[in-house]
């Protein structure tokens, strides 16, 4: 098949197929191959290109496009998310259609030169409302970043109620009957690809629902997997419902919550992040609790810290490392936004201490904050040790509150405290 | 000794230094978000922002400027970094932003008082 697929009598699928990928970004499984979705739209006064394809796919993609209109027929290439797998071929396209004038979103801007690479680029910068004409067709620009790029917009088609949204709406998922109701069982692929593509922007998320909802809908068009035709405003209620509230939270607007995850071996962690609790628990305005980790999956927890603010672990070091349900949890962050939510690490040992050091460093890798370095206790805290755990526990409510003192120090003072815990 | 005071206001630390101390000397101790990697003005990891006293720093060099840059431009990549993207982005369009609210903390010296956090 290398023939374009008609949604309409004036819009053409132009992508290409791609059934053999199995990993996408390398986070991403895709068992089931993928699409990248291109659309051509006729209109009296020339054609539009919207979206392209990964550069390995450009050839499906120029030879579906040659078979629905010549290069000196379009007038307009829309780019609705700048990513590689949909840029790939712009270059060429931008080659062979000189003239065509190329429609972004306003924050797309300095990537378009970065991708480009190239300052003097002649294009237009589009937001919501903005449209260009195709003659008798509209093309309507909706604002709609972070899904899941800064640059992200959708393309709505005025006259045929047709929505292109980029990566919104869209799967990995493979299959060369291309329609919705035509396709085999593809709703894993479409959760899963909300899961772990769109899930970490959650409020943009909701954001674009409330400019997407109000509007009517006989298609979406999204950039990969199946196109929805057949009650295409389900897709949305679902998105509607994935990012929703789970539970209402009992959390006042003026309080914060710190999550402390722990692991024991002999109870000595256990103890420390008791005190730790007990410690932020005496600033104004804090909720602290506490999870064992060993009774609990990481795939639960992660709904947990998603809402927190901030994020305190626990594990021993057995075998010079943190153990392995402190590592799952750490590795399930990479599923939301942690960034800059306050984050720590602490633990007993009984040799070497490296888990607390070691965690501290994934954490600072997520971009989590962490103004405190870990208290590591050597076997059973004694009772001075335990009150550096409530301290630390109570600095760390202070920090989340923003109540801590300042501090003033010498240099000299800073790396030879620096020194000594290393 | 001339001295010079750094605060950093993401954890609310200030502290005296000799003048000629390089941020990224004092960054991690005191457990500000300012991250490095390389710390030669290579990788541009460790990307601070300038909040008060940006005449008291050493002035950016051609180099600097450009990882900064580039820097920038891998942010915008990485999807993950987002929360502040769009502040991100609309400050560095802005005109004289590179190198004069943003800076690397490997590369930039204190000669007077400075409030710096990170980006
Ligand atoms: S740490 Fe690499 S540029 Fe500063
Ligand atoms: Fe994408
Ligand atoms: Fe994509």
């Amino acid at each position: 098949m290398t023939q374009p697929v008609w949604l309409s009598e004036r819009v053409q699928w132009i992508g290409a197929l791609d059934p053999t990928m199995r990993s996408f970004d390398i986070v991403l499984k895709t068992p089931n191959g993928t699409t990248y979705n291109a659309y051509a739209v006729r209109g009296s006064e020339g054609v539009a290109v919207i979206d392209t394809v990964k550069e390995a796919c450009a050839e499906q993609f120029f030879t579906r496009l040659e078979a629905v209109a010549s290069y000196d027929e379009i007038k307009v290439i829309v780019l609705n998310h700048l990513e590689p797998d949909h840029t790939g071929a712009l270059p060429e396209l931008m080659r062979r259609a000189p003239q065509a004038k190329l429609y972004i979103s306003k924050s797309a801007q300095l990537m378009l030169k970065a991708l480009l690479n190239q300052q003097d680029i002649d294009y237009t910068p589009v937001g919501t409302s903005d449209t260009v004409s195709l003659g008798d067709r509209t093309l309507r620009f909706l604002h709609t970043p972070y899904l899941h790029w800064p640059d992200t917009q959708c393309t709505y088609l005025e006259e045929e109620y047709m929505l292109f949204s980029g990566d919104v709406f869209g799967c990995h998922f493979c299959d060369e009957r291309l329609f919705n109701d035509k396709v085999g069982d593809f709703r894993f692929a479409f959760e899963y690809y909300y899961a772990h593509i769109m899930r970490p922007f959650r409020e943009h998320v909701l954001n674009a629902l409330a400019i997407l909802e109000p509007l009517r809908m006989n298609i979406i068009a999204p950039t990969h997997g199946p196109i929805l035709r057949d009650q295409p405003k389900r897709y949305m209620q679902r998105y509607r419902e994935l990012s929703g509230q789970r539970l209402q939270s009992e959390v006042n607007a003026d309080e914060k919550t710190l999550v402390i995850f722990y692991i024991s071996a002999y109870g000595s962690t256990t103890q420390m992040a008791q005190m730790i609790r007990a410690g932020a628990e005496q600033v104004a305005g804090v909720r602290a609790s506490l999870y064992d980790m060993e009774g609990g999956d990481a795939d639960l927890f992660v709904d947990l810290v998603e809402d927190a603010d901030g994020i305190l672990i626990g594990s021993p070091t057995i075998n010079g490392d943190a153990v392995k349900p402190a590592w799952d949890l750490v590795s399930s962050f990479a599923k939301i936004n942690v960034r800059g939510k306050l984050a720590g690490a602490f633990g007993s040992y009984g040799w070497s201490g490296e888990a607390v050091r070691m965690l501290e460093d994934r954490l600072r890798g997520l971009k989590m904050r962490l103004p405190q370095s870990g208290v590591r206790i050597k076997l059973i805290p004694s009772s001075e040790e335990l009150e550096e755990c409530r301290r630390y526990g109570q600095e760390a409510g202070e920090h989340l509150m923003g109540v801590n003192a300042p501090r003033v120090l010498d240099m000299a003072d800073l790396l030879a405290s620096r020194q000594a815990q290393v | 000794m001339a001295k010079a005071k750094v605060t950093f206001s993401d954890v609310n630390v200030t502290v005296n230094v000799p003048v000629g101390t390089r941020i990224i000397e004092l960054s991690e101790a005191v457990g500000s978000y300012i991250a490095y990697n390389c710390r030669e003005g290579d990788c541009g990891v460790c990307l601070f922002e300038v909040i008060k006293g940006q005449e008291n720093l050493s002035p950016v060099s051609k180099e600097e400027s450009s990882v900064i840059l580039t820097r920038f431009q891998e942010i915008m990549d990485g999807w993950r970094t987002t929360k502040s993207l769009d502040a991100l982005q609309e400050k560095m369009q802005r005109e004289n932003f590179i190198g004069k609210h943003c800076r690397l903390a490997c590369q930039t010296q204190v000669f007077g008082d400075v409030v710096v956090a990170p980006l």
